[in-house]
């Protein structure tokens, strides 16, 4: 196919803080599906759904069947349907391809509950999505496997890493990238996964509730971003990262802003310090929820709420503090410390320069439903 | 007329080299996960830079195992006349390299490059050159400026003055951003561990790549000023190596090297 390629320049950003940012090129040849593009047809809004049985906090044991409730719940309300299949269909169709971006960087301890993606698997097949066009899918192989959702899945749903071998590009579209120097690095282009480009029709983004050392907070924003590009860790050095512009600029290139058509954050249990490889499991909580929306913005709004109460109850520095006396390399360990600057101001910085959703609070409707 | 290939010779078991062959280091790469560093980078023991600026002359490797055979591409891919002193592993390594380097098509292209540095042979020159062979620059070494190069450095003037000499990594960053990112000749995405360099003519040319790393690289990335329609990958111990997704963009040539180990060329033609 001939495709013309354009280059989708970022209008003049608005500046949070005293951040420079640096100047991003973006290239992509696919243009916007308007209805569905991010923050899709539900901008600012935010079912929350709850459910104190869902998970045992000591033996770590997910109940199914509550998990399946808070779904319909969450479904339901969002779109206004009756009833589930009716819900899905309204984002699914039988041809689709989808991908179901789950997050797998802080397991075993925590990634996208099995329970949870087995629950969206059989509402998509439901819908007559077939289990061979249903991909699980994370950049990490080594991390996806750890998880084992082949156990929980039907036969022919695809269990897939974007990078695999890791370090190999040949996941990755060579005519899709975001092309930005952070700190002199030679490899300047971060590439959009070939999966997103050339297999998927749509997008289910299911990022966990942690807090992250570089960006504040890794929710759908971050999951999408880097969990879908090439060559991000670069983004960050010494104490320095640059999350603050990138995340936003990734997610809103064409095809995965238009492909995405659906969050669900799984916050059964939540990070809120050391993220987002979250190795000590005393940094790890339970809110019991789980988040819905098109608006990627929305939801990650009252992410940085929830982790920065917690935080705040137990004790520990503000997300926002931006002291550099508090960076430690070993911060993960210690919540006093940090290993970067975080920039929580990621999410704003989606919704102002990005139009990725809401980012104001009082324009977040937020409907919370209790099982 | 095609120039011969000048290949790279096997030293006998207790042969010497010439005495006054430059001896060169071993070309290997060095992760330093614990280290604290301008950039994420590996750093890369590679010899271009002294072949390059000791043209003309002799050198020697001594090497052991697979680095032989990298050794003889490096040495090939910089027209250098060198000598491989090399362990039974590496002689068996370097002559698989000389099978493959024997069947590649002679060419009569030059070496292209983006700027010229006038080298005046000191340690502080030695160490830019070295560095911006590893950031895949391409210069010319010369002895006085070639007005033919919008950048020619030199150190000790006043646009490179002595002090920043003292700090190599931000000078070579400072003539990056000279030539500006998107005029570079060439440009390689997706390893660190990977140098290229870039001969050309008016109707050709040909990219050598070389990966310094113990690992194959998957999906190299290769970016060559210039409009190239056609191009023939060979790439060393992967049979029928094919390049992928082609791109030409009015003023530059992509294309995916799916594959290579420890040495490529791609030869590109406009015809």
């Amino acid at each position: 196919m001939d495709r013309r390629f354009f280059l989708q320049l970022a209008a003049a950003p608005v500046l949070l803080g005293s951040e420079e940012i640096p100047s991003y090129k973006v290239v992509s040849a696919f243009k916007a599906a308007n209805a569905s593009s991010m923050p899709g047809p539900y901008r600012g809004v935010v079912t929350r759904v709850h459910s104190e049985s869902v998970i045992n906090t000591v033996t770590e044991r997910v109940d199914q069947p509550a998990v399946d409730k808070m779904l319909s719940a969450g479904i339901k309300s969002l779109t206004g349907a009756k009833a589930d299949r009716e819900a899905w269909a309204s984002f699914f169709s039988p041809g689709d391809i989808v991908g179901i971006k789950v997050n797998c960087s802080g397991a075993p301890l925590i990634c996208a509950t099995p329970e949870i993606v087995s629950g969206i698997v059989r509402n998509l097949l439901s819908v007559g999505v077939k289990p061979s066009n249903i991909y699980i899918y994370e950049r990490f192989l080594g991390q996806l496997k750890s998880v084992h959702y082949e156990r929980v899945v039907p036969e022919g749903v695809q269990i897939v890493a974007v990078e695999t071998p890791q370090g190999s590009l040949l996941g990755y579209d060579p005519k899709t990238y975001v092309d930005v120097s952070f700190f002199g690095e030679d490899d300047t282009r971060s590439n959009l996964a070939r999966l997103v480009t050339e297999r998927f029709t749509k997008i289910i983004n299911v990022p966990n509730a942690k807090e992250h050392q570089a960006s504040g907070v890794t929710g759908c924003l971050k999951n999408l971003a880097y969990g879908d590009f090439s060559n991000v860790a670069r983004s960050h050095m010494r104490e320095k990262t640059n999350t603050l512009s990138f995340i936003g600029t990734l997610a809103a290139v064409e095809p995965l802003r238009s492909k995405c058509v659906l969050n669900i954050m799984d916050g059964l249990r939540a990070v809120w310090h050391g993220g987002p490889f979250a190795e000590d499991k005393k940094y790890r909580f339970y809110p019991k929820q789980m988040m819905f929306g098109t608006d990627p913005v929305a939801i990650d709004r009252l992410l940085l709420d929830l982790i920065e109460e917690k935080r705040k109850a137990e004790g520990a520095p503000s997300l926002w503090d931006r002291s550099t006396d508090k960076i430690d390399r070993r911060a993960h360990l210690d919540f006093h410390k940090n290993t970067f600057i975080r920039e929580p101001g990621h999410i704003e910085y989606a919704a102002k320069n990005c139009g990725l959703g809401e980012y104001d609070k009082t324009r977040i409707k937020v409907t919370s439903v209790e099982l | 007329m095609l120039a011969a290939l000048l290949l790279p010779s096997l030293l006998a078991a207790g042969a010497e080299a010439p005495a006054d062959a430059v001896k060169l280091n071993e070309p290997r790469v060095q992760f330093r996960a614990n280290e604290a560093s301008a950039t994420r980078s590996p750093w890369i023991d590679a010899n271009g830079w002294r072949l390059l600026r000791d043209s003309g002359r002799k050198f020697v490797y001594h090497v052991k195992g697979e680095a032989a055979a990298l050794a003889a591409a490096e040495a090939f891919t910089y027209g250098a006349e060198a000598f491989i002193s090399a362990d039974a592993p590496g002689a068996d390594a370097f002559t698989r390299m000389l099978e493959f380097l024997k069947n590649l098509p002679a060419t009569d292209l030059a070496p292209a490059a983006d700027f010229g540095v006038v080298d005046d042979g000191s340690d502080a020159n030695g160490e830019l050159l070295n560095l911006l062979t590893r950031m895949n620059l391409l210069y010319r070494v010369e002895k006085n400026p070639d007005r033919s190069f919008r950048v020619n450095v030199r150190l000790g003037t006043k646009e490179y003055p002595p002090d920043e000499a003292q700090n190599p990594s931000e000078l070579a960053h400072k003539i990056r951003s000279q030539i500006g990112d998107d005029q570079r000749l060439l440009r390689l995405y997706g390893s660190e561990v990977v140098i290229g360099r870039l001969l050309a003519g008016p109707h050709r040319a040909r990219v050598f790549l070389l990966n310094y790393s113990a690992r194959p690289v998957l999906g190299l990335r290769v970016r060559v000023r210039g409009a190239y329609p056609k191009g023939e990958l060979r790439a060393f111990l992967v049979p029928d190596a094919q390049v992928a997704d082609w791109t030409q963009d009015g003023t530059a040539t992509e294309f995916t090297i799916p594959e290579f180990r420890a040495f490529a060329i791609i030869d590109l033609s406009r015809d």
